[in-house]
């Protein structure tokens, strides 16, 4: 709590025979944050051990059959025990089974996409009824098919063609509601054919694929359509296949796939070492609880050859930090992966976010039925994303205590009553004249928080650069707002003092600010009293929820006297209000509430900027 | 229902106050919301720094709403 965990730096050394070994037990210690080496004058990177390339090879086909048969990583049981050479070959079969059914597929629907057009084609040609032979290639002959505009064109058509010659053929049907004509002429009159068409907007259709078949476009059709019918269901056949096949061997390849990615970790680590000919370095850092076991085990597996250097952190050391908080505390270290982590010789602000958070949170959402619906809500998110875990706690945390200030308020759902019975409140925000007793509670709560921050900052200026500093950069600040109220109460006749009085600690705190953080301060002066300020967030987030729920309840009221079937529409508009209001209400006070410690609190002291502690061994997701 | 004059005039001053503030942070928002956007794009863990930027002009609005809540207050005891 407020301190993360202790670190110590830790330096092994070891000939390169017991690399291997070293490497194996740190995975299984899973402590070590290891401190990447740049190449340097004295020493280069380590190379990866011989088995790093074969694993990152197995690795790939593994990851891709994973995406290929689409399987959702998750935490399966399956254990692996057949070994590297076992993966490589189960996964070889299963590659070659999913590509014969990809092979397979490929080709039907190669097989469906010619059919296509032909099916198309056919269509078109299903009520004119002539033998498909006849559309060749002639030599004496030419044929044009296609739509035309209107059915009067076709008599047209007729009557010019016959002027010019006795030798022509002249089909139609409708399909579809256009005008299909099909026109054989003497090759000697194509030309003027073709210029009669035109005159009709004529638009010719392409008959390329059907050039070939036997037999009338009925028959084929439904021939084609067969085939059309026989190829879908062998292609769901095949994809019926590649889904057995996932399923068969989805826990083997999640479980494969993450055996590799520890193997080749290992294999990979000595490019993080420093290295020579003969020898490894590896730095790092070791909680300190953890320190006196994992060198016990480690000089164990380097068989007594190792030799390893350790000390607690110094400081000017860039320490990784691993956050220390209690059970209840321990998700709102989420907050600090959002921001960043605090550095090691600073306080780590987790504990009091837990503290403040929910409360902030609780304030501005503060009615009994949003926080039961949201608590719900987060419970059942929890349950579905496990992995989300730690945030939903958060969450339903802040929905606890707005229910908490939901009595407070003495608010359901917006209304202040249910049925005739009124519900107890501390102070209501419904009512006009609550507004600036409540404005000044949340000032106060502001000045609270915000004073907690100077406080914490004293401690962490105090701790880095001695007591006088603290005083002129944090304890300044505080001596400025006793000033400026000792200032205001006694000018608004509230406190019997002098004016003077609170004018000389003014004067004194921006002396002292000027000496502490120089002109910079004094720019900042006001920045103090607007930060302040800005926790009447607290209260105005929360009355515009409020009157939002008062004004949906009264609509709905509306509709409810109308009675009858206005009674659906008032209920309509009643659980649409109410949850667009949930879901405003959860996203405004939980950004409200972040941002009230990102900006006003953590200003104060925090500074942040530390690596996270990622041990070796230990996989990120 | 009749309403006097001058009533009118302070909802008007009090609704001005926090509108104005509120297009006010709005535009300041926007450019500060876009740049961070463009910077969380490519680096994720600049979430946290990115909101804390874009949320500071918010603080605008909060003085607006204040300054609101004072006109009516000051019409109702005068």
């Amino acid at each position: 709590m407020l301190r993360p965990h202790g670190m110590s730096s830790v330096m092994i050394a070891g000939p390169k025979s017991v690399q291997e070994d070293i490497i194996k037990e740190l995975h299984r210690l899973k402590v070590l944050h290891i401190v990447e080496h740049s190449k340097d004058k004295l020493a280069d990177i380590g190379t990866p051990l011989e088995s790093a390339s074969g694993l990152s090879e197995i690795l790939v086909k593994v990851r891709a059959l994973i995406s290929a048969l689409g399987i959702k990583r998750e935490n399966g049981q399956f254990e692996i025990k057949i070994g590297i050479q076992g993966i490589r070959e189960s996964a070889g079969r299963i590659s070659d089974e999913l590509g014969r059914h990809l092979e397979e597929l490929r080709v039907i629907e190669l097989q469906l996409s010619r059919n296509e057009p032909v099916v198309k084609e056919l269509a078109i040609l299903e009520d004119v009824n002539i033998p498909l032979e006849h559309f060749a290639s002639y030599k004496s002959l030419a044929y044009f098919g296609g739509r035309i505009k209107n059915k009067e064109s076709i008599n047209e058509i007729g009557a010019q063609l016959s002027l010019l010659t006795k030798n022509f053929m002249l089909l139609a049907s409708s399909v579809k509601k256009s005008n299909f004509i099909l026109l054989f002429v003497d090759l000697k009159i194509k030309g003027n054919a073709e210029l009669i068409l035109k005159n009709h907007n004529f638009s010719p259709v392409n008959f390329s694929s059907v050039i070939g078949l036997k037999g009338t476009a009925a028959q084929n059709l439904k021939k084609t359509k067969d085939e059309i019918k026989r190829l879908q269901a062998s292609k769901e056949e095949a994809k019926r296949r590649i889904e057995a096949l996932a399923r068969q061997n989805k826990d083997f390849l999640v479980a494969a796939e993450s055996f590799l990615a520890g193997q080749l970790e290992k294999a990979e680590a000595p490019l993080k070492f420093a290295a020579t000919q003969s020898s490894f370095l590896i730095k790092g850092w070791i909680p300190a609880e953890d320190l006196h076991k994992s060198i016990d085990r480690l000089n164990k597996a380097g068989k007594g050859s190792i030799y390893i250097q350790f000390a607690p952190a110094g400081k000017k050391d860039n320490v990784p930090v691993k956050l220390k908080n209690p059970g209840l505390a321990k998700p709102f270290e989420f907050f600090m992966d959002l921001y960043s982590m605090p550095s090691y010789r600073e306080i780590d602000p987790t504990f009091f976010v837990f503290l403040t958070f929910p409360i902030f949170f609780g304030i501005m959402l503060g009615d009994i039925g949003y926080g039961l619906v949201s608590l719900a809500v987060f419970w059942l998110l929890k349950r579905k994303m496990p992995k989300a875990g730690n945030f939903f706690n958060i969450l339903m945390l802040a929905s606890f205590v707005s229910i908490i200030f939901g009595f407070v308020f003495g608010e359901f759902f917006g209304f202040e009553k249910i049925g005739e019975i009124h519900l107890w409140h501390i102070i209501s925000r419904a009512e006009p004249e609550s507004v600036f007793t409540l404005l000044f509670a949340v000032l106060i709560v502001g000045a609270v928080h915000v004073n907690a921050g100077l406080i914490a900052g004293f401690i962490n200026v105090y701790k880095d650069h001695g007591f006088m500093a603290a005083i002129y950069e944090k304890a300044s600040w505080i001596v400025l707002e006793l000033g400026v109220a000792m200032l205001a109460l006694s000018y608004l006749g509230m406190m019997p003092i002098s004016p003077l009085v609170g004018a000389v600690f003014l004067g004194a705190a921006i002396l002292m600010i000027f000496k502490g953080e120089g002109v910079k301060g004094i720019m900042e002066l006001p920045a103090i009293f607007t930060n302040i300020l800005s926790y009447a967030r607290l209260m105005a987030i929360g009355l515009s929820s409020v009157i939002l729920a008062v004004i949906i309840n009264e609509s709905a009221a509306g509709f409810f006297r109308q009675g009858g079937f206005f009674i659906l529409i008032g209920i309509l508009i009643l659980i649409i209000g109410h949850i667009i209001n949930i879901l405003l209400g959860l996203l405004g006070s939980f950004l409200h509430s972040l941002r009230l410690h990102y900006v006003e609190f953590f200003s104060k002291f925090f500074h942040g900027g530390a690596k996270k502690y990622q041990p070796f061994g230990v996989r990120e997701d | 229902m009749a309403v006097e004059l001058g009533t009118g005039l302070v909802a008007l001053a009090s609704g001005a106050a926090i509108g104005l503030s509120a297009i006010a942070a709005a535009i300041a928002e926007k450019e500060i919301g876009v740049a961070a956007v463009g910077a969380m794009a490519e680096k994720e863990e600049l979430f946290g720094k990115g909101l804390v930027l874009t949320v500071i002009p918010e603080t605008i609005v909060i003085f607006g709403l204040v300054v609101a809540i004072l006109i009516l207050n000051l019409a109702k005891g005068g």
